[in-house]
């Protein structure tokens, strides 16, 4: 991890004038080791302090990098090194055997954008991207059979090749699409999408751009594009920013694109795995972190809270919020729980908040509330001033501004809530549901202030509707939460 | 590796690349910030708003119908956390390209939390505007987009205005006093033509696009703020 000093980079140079012009361009932003030879370059790795974030290459004749030992090295024993080739014209052909091979990540032609490598590099080094898994060779699992999507605005011979795929095979379906808009449908209605191969060149959006789609709405997808126009700019922009898997020329040959596909899909199935293992690692993390958290929060809440009223509030506070479901656990959650103060910080400020709430109620002998108007007196004061002014709170008054806060937090009105009167006291039950989209037992990327101060009205809420001898029921939804108190009153 | 494309011609040739518009969707809770930064924004053609909140609820509920390329949302709200907000609207929509403003400069720890969390660049408040619509063009296609964030920018500008050429300076100095180009071309007893050709060479060396940006660093170059 480089997170700690500036990202190294390993610079592969033919020309002495080239080192010169990129060290001046990026000194500033990385620690740049220079080297004229592979061997030089091959001789450092091995003794290297910190490995390199990127090996960038500026070669004289692009083509000789198709046997670069350095480059074959970093590929098979260094795969998180981010794999960078800068030449004065890259060739299709060329480009198209370095992925064949996996010998480079991105290419770029002369002159470069210093802004869009300075980006790729930090990226790589603050992100696990690189991060690879063995590829899982294992067969293809029961279940319905994976699809191969192939997209092309010429349909002939688009059926042709199908029909010739599906003769050659029995692994995989091949289901065609005749423009970009069309294959989301597809993508829509068969989730067994493995490969999609999309032409370059059609009417509506563009094959580059279905794929950067694709690589954001299912990352899991293996993207090929297909062209029969020599077009590198395009090409190295799928390489670099869409990030394909292979360039595939036309015209097509179906022994090859056969073999191509099967490629394919052993990646989707790596995809798939590293995906699978990373989604039920993180959820059984995060369920110890859970526990732990609510164990904290009970022993830096319980007296103070419980106390107040005599009964175990903050068990009932925290199993409510259990019950209201966001969104998963996913890697960068634990790694704000683990590599940042995030924990500490949540149990310390939530108890804070929570404690100076508590020391401004006075406690009193307060048994239910006057009326209903007394009810509407106060929430209409509480939404009014949302900070809470008042240095002391009475039960009342506490319970309303606790209510006004979960509302801003939700976006609603005053007409959210609805009253009724019962014949013992009042009802007060919220019409729709209150958004909480995060909660002190969910997983958490960043404390902030409204979350805290959401979290701390709900607990408020408990506190002041025991204090008022009345209940809170506390049903919770997809993240979103349903209110309903009961308070004892007089009648009006 | 003789030449390198100045920013803006980079960015020029991203915003070629790409025919789409950019659908641009702004949460931010200050009126008054948003309005300054959306009067810049939108100068850049290709951009479209489709929609502006002040809070995070009022942007989940609404994002759905806007169908944005781009969301730009404060990482501090009144409602919710910005963050918060912006995992939620991911989860709805993934191919979102997510741009987070953030109060102060974030450490690397966290930039990699943000960027693994999906959110596709951070600028902070601390920023120029420039940066700020740079990145906007950066990450519209889905890229993510990180700049030398922790670095004080370096006086480009600066440097560059030093460099002009006397007659030049002096041009730069009478558009910044907002003197029409045909008083200049009278002042300076040259044809109008010649003060454009002026004009456009200043512009190019000092990387600036519009006149308020001459404007403003000359204001500030002035009166010493610029250092």
């Amino acid at each position: 991890m480089a997170t700690s000093g500036a990202a190294e980079i390993l610079l592969r140079y033919d020309d002495d004038q080239d080192r010169q012009h990129f060290e001046t361009l990026f000194a500033s932003d990385f620690v740049i080791h220079a080297f004229a030879t592979d061997q030089g370059a091959l001789d450092y790795l091995p003794s290297a302090a910190t490995i390199p974030t990127a090996i960038v290459l500026l070669p004289n004749r692009a083509d000789d990098y198709l046997e670069s030992s350095l480059l074959a090295r970093a590929r098979d024993h260094h795969p998180r090194i981010l794999k960078i080739l800068i030449g004065d014209a890259i060739a299709l052909n060329l480009l198209v055997k370095l992925l064949d091979h996996q010998l480079v990540d991105r290419c770029f032609e002369q002159p470069v954008n210093p802004d869009v490598i300075r980006s790729h590099v930090l990226t790589a080094a603050l992100t696990r991207e690189g991060q690879t898994f063995s590829p899982d060779t294992s067969e293809a699992h029961e279940g319905p059979k994976p699809a191969i999507l192939i997209v092309d605005d010429e349909p002939t011979a688009t059926r042709y090749l199908s029909r010739q795929l599906e003769r050659m095979q029995d692994e995989f379906r091949v289901l065609s699409a005749i423009s970009a808009e069309e294959a989301q449908l597809v993508l829509q209605k068969d989730s067994d999408v493995a490969v999609v191969m999309t032409d370059q060149r059609m009417p509506g959006m563009h094959g580059k751009e279905l794929l950067d789609e694709l690589r954001q709405s299912h990352p899991t997808i293996v993207r090929i594009l297909t062209s029969a126009w020599g077009e590198v700019d395009v090409a190295m922009d799928a390489v670099n920013e869409g990030r394909i898997f292979r360039y595939q020329k036309k015209p097509w040959n179906a022994a090859e694109l056969l073999s191509l596909f099967r490629k394919a899909l052993v990646q989707h199935r790596t995809l798939v795995s590293a995906r699978d293992r990373s989604r039920s690692i993180a959820e059984q993390q995060f369920a110890e972190l859970r526990q732990q958290r609510r164990a904290r929060l009970l022993e830096h809440l319980n007296e103070r809270v419980d106390g107040f009223t005599g009964e175990p509030i903050t068990a009932d506070f925290l199993d409510a919020l259990a019950t209201v479901r966001t969104l998963p656990a996913q890697p960068p959650h634990l790694r704000a729980s683990r590599e940042t103060a995030l924990e500490h910080d949540l149990v310390r400020d939530f108890a804070g908040m929570a404690g100076r709430q508590l020391s401004t109620l006075q406690p009193g002998h307060v048994h239910g509330i006057q009326n209903r108007q007394a009810f509407d007196q106060a929430l209409a004061n509480a939404l009014e001033n949302p900070a809470g002014t008042s240095e002391t709170q009475t039960p009342l008054m506490a319970l309303c501004q606790a209510l006004a806060t979960l509302m801003k937090a939700s976006g609603l009105e005053r007409s959210a809530l609805e009253l009724t009167r019962t014949e013992s006291g009042l009802m007060v039950a919220s019409a729709s549901p209150l958004h909480m989209y995060s909660h002190l037992l969910a997983p958490i990327t960043r404390l902030s202030r409204p979350l805290l101060e959401q979290q701390s009205a709900l607990l408020m809420l408990f506190v002041s509707t025991r204090l008022l001898a009345g209940d809170i029921d506390v049903t919770g939804g997809d993240q979103c939460l349903r209110l309903s108190l009961h308070l004892p009153a007089r009648a009006d | 590796m003789s030449s390198i494309e100045s920013p803006s011609a980079g960015q020029g040739r991203l915003m070629a690349s790409g025919q789409r518009r950019l659908r641009l969707y702004v949460t931010m809770g200050q009126r008054l910030l948003r309005d300054s930064l959306l009067f810049q924004i939108l100068l850049h053609d290709e951009v479209e708003l489709v929609g502006e909140s002040e809070t995070g609820v009022a942007t989940l509920n609404r994002l759905k119908r806007a169908t944005p390329s781009v969301l730009l949302i404060e990482e501090n709200l009144q409602d919710n956390d910005g963050l918060t907000i912006a995992e939620h609207a991911l989860a709805v929509n993934p191919s979102l390209s997510v741009l987070l403003i953030s109060d102060t400069p974030v450490s690397s720890g966290r930039m990699a939390i943000y960027l693994e969390a999906g959110i596709k660049a951070v600028v902070s408040k601390d920023q120029p505007v420039q940066e700020l619509i740079k990145t906007l063009f950066y990450i519209r296609n889905g890229q993510v987009y990180v700049g030398n964030w922790q670095q004080e920018p370096a006086p480009a500008a600066m440097l560059a205005y030093q460099a002009l050429s006397g007659r030049e300076r002096e041009v730069a100095q009478l558009m910044a006093s907002r003197l029409p180009v045909r008083d200049i071309a009278g002042r300076l007893g040259v044809s109008c033509k010649t003060v454009h050709s002026y004009k456009d060479r200043i512009f190019v060396k000092l990387g600036f696009e519009r006149l308020p940006e001459l404007i403003l660093f000359m204001q500030r170059h002035q009166h010493g703020a610029a250092e």
